[in-house]
């Protein structure tokens, strides 16, 4: 029973991590910079869905903004930032990505207060029992249930829409999908949009969980962010998924099992160099 | 079909071609020649948008097309088959097929993709399969096929038969020649000049970016200066 309550845990966590890395992967992959202020976005969507639910008291109007405004915060993320330095070195993006995380921090802590914000009355607070001994909380099943709606329609999309197909190819080589008509810059803000309202719906799956957002909720998912899409071979949307999955279930056994060793948080980069030494590439990156 | 003034074209500050002017007429095969770095890959994607022109005029069937998109110019009947196939190793070859044309109505992606079949048989057999894990040969055809789907009038080939089998080079030029007896015109670049020139109608060769020639294969086969240093040929 215990096996299947840590495995159950680590899937919730790795849902969470495969909403996060997605947008970071997709990012990655077309622009090649890492935008570690994706973070940023996953605290904003916290935020978000915590006061849109306040306000409203409706959880999912509160998802459905949360990842929409994100969404465009993302693609002016991307205008403002990014484009300008695209003509740069990766390096000079991936400073302009930290300064704007740090800064985003600091702007979180000036608009919202410095102690974070909490439900004021959390959603989805009871549980269902399973089978007797085995019990499943409300928000939980909502992480999962939302994660795999979510990635099994972009999945959809991404297979069986000429769209999709062509968004695919742009991720794996912009040049040459440019060659055969895409439109790399409607890629980039679509890219940018999709990314940061899977960010923003984790945000707010992450609050619901915890019942509370703080302006520095994001540093542990940026860094594990980018940790597991090196996990996962850099770029690679399904060596992302996997990685995500994977680093959640070994974090939740881990902590049981060699706790007293090591933090939960540094699993992630233990499993990230045992993994490199195999595999230099990721999961599932091509050499 | 093609009529190319002054092209000048490079990569930030660096110039890969300069003033070069050459034209191709439908049906025609034409060769672009010459040592690495002289210039010829640079002119294919300069011709497809793909690298930025500094200056000259290109026109295709009397329009305009030095400044529009990428995808403007394969509406005017241009399509690429680069240099190394660069397939999407992550998508099926049906998937890599359908990106070729991405510009093109339902309808026509699916004669497009018939015909491509129809000329690789070898693909039809593989469509569900990741292009990455094709060989060497079957991703030419694939590289060749992707550019076919939007039925181009104007080929641009680059190092077709770079690595491959000569039993795959064959097969892959069987297809090149069969499309260009049906009108379409193609610009050849090949470290293979012994191929290039079996099949083109015209030639011309570049140095260090330059024009060093320009004339059917016939004169340049006379020019006993073309023929040592750019065609290996006493």
């Amino acid at each position: 029973m215990l096996y299947l309550e840590l495995f159950i845990q680590g899937i919730v966590q790795g849902s969470i991590y495969a909403l996060i890395a997605l947008g970071l992967t997709l990012v990655y992959g077309l622009l090649r910079i890492l935008h570690v202020a994706h973070a940023a976005l996953f605290t904003l969507g916290g935020y978000i869905g915590v006061i849109v639910t306040n306000q409203t008291g409706s959880l999912a109007l509160a998802v459905l903004v949360a990842a929409i405004l994100v969404g465009i915060v993302g693609m002016a993320v991307y205008k403002i930032a990014y484009e300008p330095l695209l003509s740069q070195p990766p390096f000079i993006a991936l400073i302009a990505s930290i300064a704007l995380f740090i800064a985003s921090e600091e702007l979180f802590r000036i608009v919202f207060g410095p102690y974070g914000l909490s439900y004021a009355s959390q959603p989805l607070t009871g549980h269902l029992e399973l089978f007797p001994g085995f019990r499943l909380k409300y928000a939980e099943m909502l992480v999962i249930g939302m994660s795999v709606v979510v990635l099994s329609i972009l999945a959809y999309l991404s297979l069986n829409t000429r769209i999709g197909i062509a968004w695919r190819a742009s991720v794996t080589d912009p040049s040459m999908a440019r060659a055969f008509g895409v439109n790399i810059q409607n890629v980039r803000y679509m890219n940018f949009f999709i990314g940061s309202a899977l960010a923003a719906i984790a945000g707010v799956l992450v609050a619901l969980l915890n019942n509370f957002v703080e302006p520095t909720m994001g540093s542990v998912a940026s860094y594990k962010a980018l940790a597991i899409i090196v996990l996962g071979g850099l770029g690679n949307i399904r060596g992302t998924l996997l990685a995500s999955m994977l680093l959640g279930i070994i974090e939740a056994f881990g902590t049981i099992y060699i706790g007293h060793l090591i933090d939960r948080d540094a699993l992630a980069f233990g499993f990230l160099i045992i993994v490199l030494m195999v595999r230099p590439q990721g999961l599932m990156g091509v050499k | 079909m093609l009529k190319v003034t002054g092209l000048t074209a490079g990569y930030g500050e660096l110039i890969a071609v300069r003033d070069f002017s050459f034209s191709v007429e439908k049906g025609e095969i034409l060769a672009l020649l010459g040592a690495n770095g002289a210039g010829k890959s640079s002119t294919l994607l300069s011709l497809m948008g793909l690298i930025k022109q500094k200056s000259g005029t290109i026109i295709a069937d009397s329009a305009d097309i030095s400044k529009l998109t990428p995808e403007a110019r394969i509406r005017h009947g241009i399509a690429i088959v680069p240099e190394g196939r660069r397939i999407f190793p992550d998508l099926s070859v049906l998937e890599n097929l359908i990106v070729g044309g991405h510009t093109v109505s339902k309808s026509k992606l699916d004669h497009g993709i018939n015909t491509v079949f129809g000329y690789f048989q070898r693909l039809k057999e593989r469509s569900g399969q990741l292009a990455g894990s094709l060989s060497g040969g079957e991703q030419q055809m694939l590289a060749i096929g992707r550019a076919l789907i939007s039925e181009p009038k104007l080929l641009l080939v680059d190092e077709l038969s770079l690595g491959l089998m000569p039993k795959i080079v064959d097969e892959c030029y069987a297809v090149l020649q069969q499309l260009n007896r049906n009108g379409t015109a193609i610009i050849l670049v090949e470290q293979n000049t012994e191929r290039a020139l079996a099949v083109a109608d015209n030639v011309c060769i570049l140095e260090a970016g330059n024009l060093n020639f320009t004339g059917s294969i016939a004169e340049a086969q006379k020019d006993s200066r073309i023929l040592h240093s750019f065609l290996g040929q006493e």
